[in-house]
């Protein structure tokens, strides 16, 4: 701002400061009368003569942005406390417990617990079991990941129809999703046993020795990875359809209008617009791969043989629970929380950049 | 405002309250002294629902003032299910075949005392430092070879092996019949089942010379790794590389490697003597034999586990009641015969005697465990133990899996041992 600008919004501003300065001199000159008439009744008045009793003060009403904010602070702690205390009972407070348990050596089996620093995370370090654990997990995370997005999203541009068939096989993909995850395990090892289903299939095609879907150890991740595809696809499905619903059909038809084939029109219009689906997908497969256990204790029960499908959930479970190191269990979980965690941040981010920048 | 947030806050509280322990049901009530106790089974196609039930009414009966909430394991891991409960500060009261190892040490469980325990045959069986947390109710032979007849005979075998030469002897022309000569499981959760093989070598080649190896493996003076347990597990490796035991089996749960045997898929069935009221009650289209594992020479060696009844909780609300409960469970004769029908038990009570209208297969199996006892050929069975002398927890879980990489070849008997001493340090730091 130069110095013309300020002498010129000095000049712009006089005429209202002498406007303001009226008006308090008008006030003051009010309030003054106003005091003398009480004092002059006040002295008027007989003594012994009981005058009328005071006007009590009036009761200030609080600002209107403070009630308004109270008001809203009512509302969320009504709607929301109830959810929040039980997110920080049952989350927040377990998560600190195992914190804490994670430096100690804590066995209930075998009291007392001590503290024993980073102890527990050192011995991680050196811990092949552990360390097969987080390769299997890594594995299936993969696995599942690439496949349920690729297969959801091939399923739901084939689905993307609004007849009543297409509808009705939207249903039937979505249903794995909305089964327990111990009925899945027990329907596919019904299939995958080496009697199972399709052992019995392959053997009627001619296939004299059908691999050992379950029973061999090179195998047998592959299948749970599998298993956990399967189950996810139905959600990758319709996260894919309502994406794909939202992609403008204008913008298809210029694009074919100008000349793009459907590999074209697929990659430059409709992807790009699919990034907010994938972003989702991704990040709960992620999760979904990252956590897999029911089918493994179920299926497997971390075999065939020594840790060939057991992931870190799985270990995490079985250290506490049938090894009674709840410290030394404590620990892994611990670094499983960060892992996942730090993995979902860095992909939501990166996929989240994708949607902005396109 | 603030009046309804206040309010909010106490609703939750108090809901919160009311989850964590707003129905225990282990109470004495005020009138009368009455008291509830929980009691933790399990169920089995053996063991069902039915038959939990009137087990449970005919012991009520005998014990006036106790009402029994039952509690049911959702596997049969019971005892991995009663450390889940107990974690939550919800032990049930009363445990049945739970293994005691680790709640008896940290002082969750009440010790039976001699006079509790005089009417026991093995009174002493599954002692902790001396003193008995879990009611020695019952033996089981582990395992009994279970075979059939019909195969047998389609390759030309006229008797039961008798040495261990025998064994593979028999083995050997069964395969050549294009006959599996092993049955055996261990698919799903129940990895345990593939475990019998290496009990019956473990029982023959270590226990048969040192029955208590493995109290001086936790005293450190003898290892997996040494010669004796390595080469019971080379036996077990040996006899899958020779393709004896079908790796595909390690796919079946415990309920279709029996189905398995009935329907022929294999000759020989290594399994706990609970499987011979089973092979009585449902007949498959052959009849089965029973005989010991043998050893190498010949020698008697009758692996068993005595033990497996109820156990109580030191922090049930009348200890005294529920143990008073607990043995007129586990001495109760209808019960007793009840085990026998349904699960091929054979009850370690003075003065017992099984039905008389047991099938062949039990008579058979109860013959086998008699002639130990007469022959004082009797040693534990490995990974079944209980007491002082048993397994870290655990660490028969670990077995169990390493026992799969034996029989797929992923490791060799030398590897499974190591990995056994490794568990083992890992279980017991």
């Amino acid at each position: 701002m130069t110095d013309i600008d300020h002498a010129a919004l000095a000049a712009s501003s006089a005429p209202m400061e002498q406007a303001n300065s009226a008006r308090a001199n008008s006030a003051q000159a009010n309030k003054a009368q106003t005091t003398r008439a009480a004092t002059a009744r006040a002295a008027a008045a007989p003594s012994g003569v009981r005058r009328p009793p005071a006007e009590p003060p009036r009761r200030r009403r609080p600002p209107a942005w403070r009630y308004r904010t109270g008001q809203s602070l009512g509302r969320f702690a009504l709607f929301a406390l109830p959810g929040l205390l039980a997110y920080v009972l049952f989350v927040l407070v377990p998560i600190g417990m195992t914190a804490y348990y994670s430096f100690t050596n804590r066995n209930p089996f075998n009291p007392p617990t001590r503290w024993v620093g980073l102890r527990n995370y050192a011995d991680l370090l050196g811990d092949p079991e552990f360390h097969q654990a987080l390769a299997n997990t890594v594995v299936i995370t993969v696995i599942v990941t690439l496949l349920a997005n690729a297969g959801g999203l091939l399923i739901a541009m084939l689905l993307d129809r609004p007849t009543k068939l297409y509808l009705a096989l939207r249903g039937v993909f979505f249903t794995p999703v909305v089964l327990s995850s111990v009925v899945i395990s027990v329907i596919w090892q019904a299939v995958l046993t080496d009697e199972g289903l399709l052992n019995s299939v392959l053997r009627g095609l001619g296939v004299a020795d059908p691999p050992g879907w379950l029973s061999d150890p090179e195998i047998a991740l592959y299948s749970i990875a599998w298993i956990l595809t399967w189950q996810m696809l139905g959600f990758c499905v319709v996260v894919y359809l309502a994406g794909l619903q939202g992609v403008p059909r204008e913008l298809r038809e210029a694009a074919a209008i100008d000349g793009c084939g459907p590999l074209a029109r697929f990659r430059n219009v409709t992807w790009p617009m699919l990034a907010p689906a994938l972003t989702i997908n991704t990040v709960m497969l992620l999760i979904t791969g990252f956590k897999a256990y029911d089918q493994i204790q179920v299926i497997t029960n971390g075999g065939p043989g020594t840790g060939t499908t057991a992931t870190m959930a799985f270990q995490v479970v079985q250290t506490a629970f049938t090894g009674n190191h709840i410290g030394y269990s404590s620990a892994m979980a611990a670094v499983m929380l960060a892992l996942v965690g730090t993995v979902s941040v860095i992909v939501l981010r990166v996929l989240q950049r994708r949607e902005v920048t396109r | 405002m603030r009046r309804s947030m206040v309010w909010c806050l106490a609703a939750t509280l108090a809901a919160a309250g009311c989850g964590v322990g707003g129905e225990k049901p282990s109470e004495t009530s005020a009138s009368g002294g009455d008291v509830t106790l929980t009691f933790l089974v399990f169920e089995t196609p053996n063991l069902d629902a039915a038959f939990w039930d009137a087990a449970i009414a005919r012991a009520s009966a005998k014990v006036p003032g106790v009402t029994i909430k039952k509690l049911v394991s959702p596997n049969v891991d019971r005892t991995g299910y009663a450390k889940q409960l107990d974690a939550s500060g919800n032990l049930p009261d009363i445990l049945q075949s739970v293994n005691p190892a680790g709640f008896a040490q940290a002082g969750k469980l009440a010790p039976f005392t001699d006079e509790e325990l005089r009417n026991f045959i093995a009174p002493k069986a599954g002692a902790i430092a001396g003193k008995v947390y879990q009611l020695p109710y019952n033996t089981q032979v582990i395992p009994v070879v279970y075979y059939n007849k019909d195969a047998f005979a389609k390759a030309g075998i006229t008797g039961t092996p008798r040495t261990y030469p025998e064994l593979l002897d028999v083995s050997a022309k069964l395969k050549d019949k294009g006959i599996t000569p092993f049955v055996v499981g261990g698919g799903g959760a129940d990895t345990w089942a593939d475990m019998y093989p290496l009990t019956a070598t473990v029982a023959t080649d270590v226990y048969h010379k040192t029955p208590d190896w493995l109290t001086q493996r936790a005293t450190g003076s003898v290892k997996f790794a040494g010669p004796d347990f390595t080469k019971a597990a080379q036996k077990v490796a040996d006899l899958a590389q020779k393709g004896y035991i079908d790796p595909a089996g390690l796919s079946r749960s415990y309920a279709d490697t029996e189905q398995a045997f009935r329907d022929g898929k294999g000759a020989m069935y290594p399994m706990g003597s609970w499987f011979a009221t089973s092979a009585d009650n449902t007949k498959p289209g052959f009849e089965i034999g029973a005989f010991p594992w043998p050893s190498d020479d010949g020698s008697p060696v009758t692996p068993t586990f005595t033990g497996g009844g109820t156990l109580v909780s030191s922090s049930a609300p009348n200890v005294g009641l529920a143990k008073k409960w607990a043995l007129a469970f586990d001495e109760d004769k209808q019960n007793n015969d009840a085990f026998v029908k349904a699960d091929g038990s054979i009850p370690a009570i003075k003065g017992y005697t099984p039905p008389s209208d047991m099938g062949p297969v039990y008579r058979a199996t109860v013959d086998i465990y008699q002639k130990g006892m007469a022959d004082g050929s009797i040693v534990n069975a490995f990974s079944q133990e209980a007491g002082d002398g048993s397994l870290p927890p655990g660490l028969a879980d670990k077995a169990a899996l390493g026992v799969q990489d034996l029989i797929t070849g992923k490791k060799s008997a030398a590897d499974f041992a190591a990995y056994l001493d490794d568990q083992w340090a890992k279980a017991t730091r």
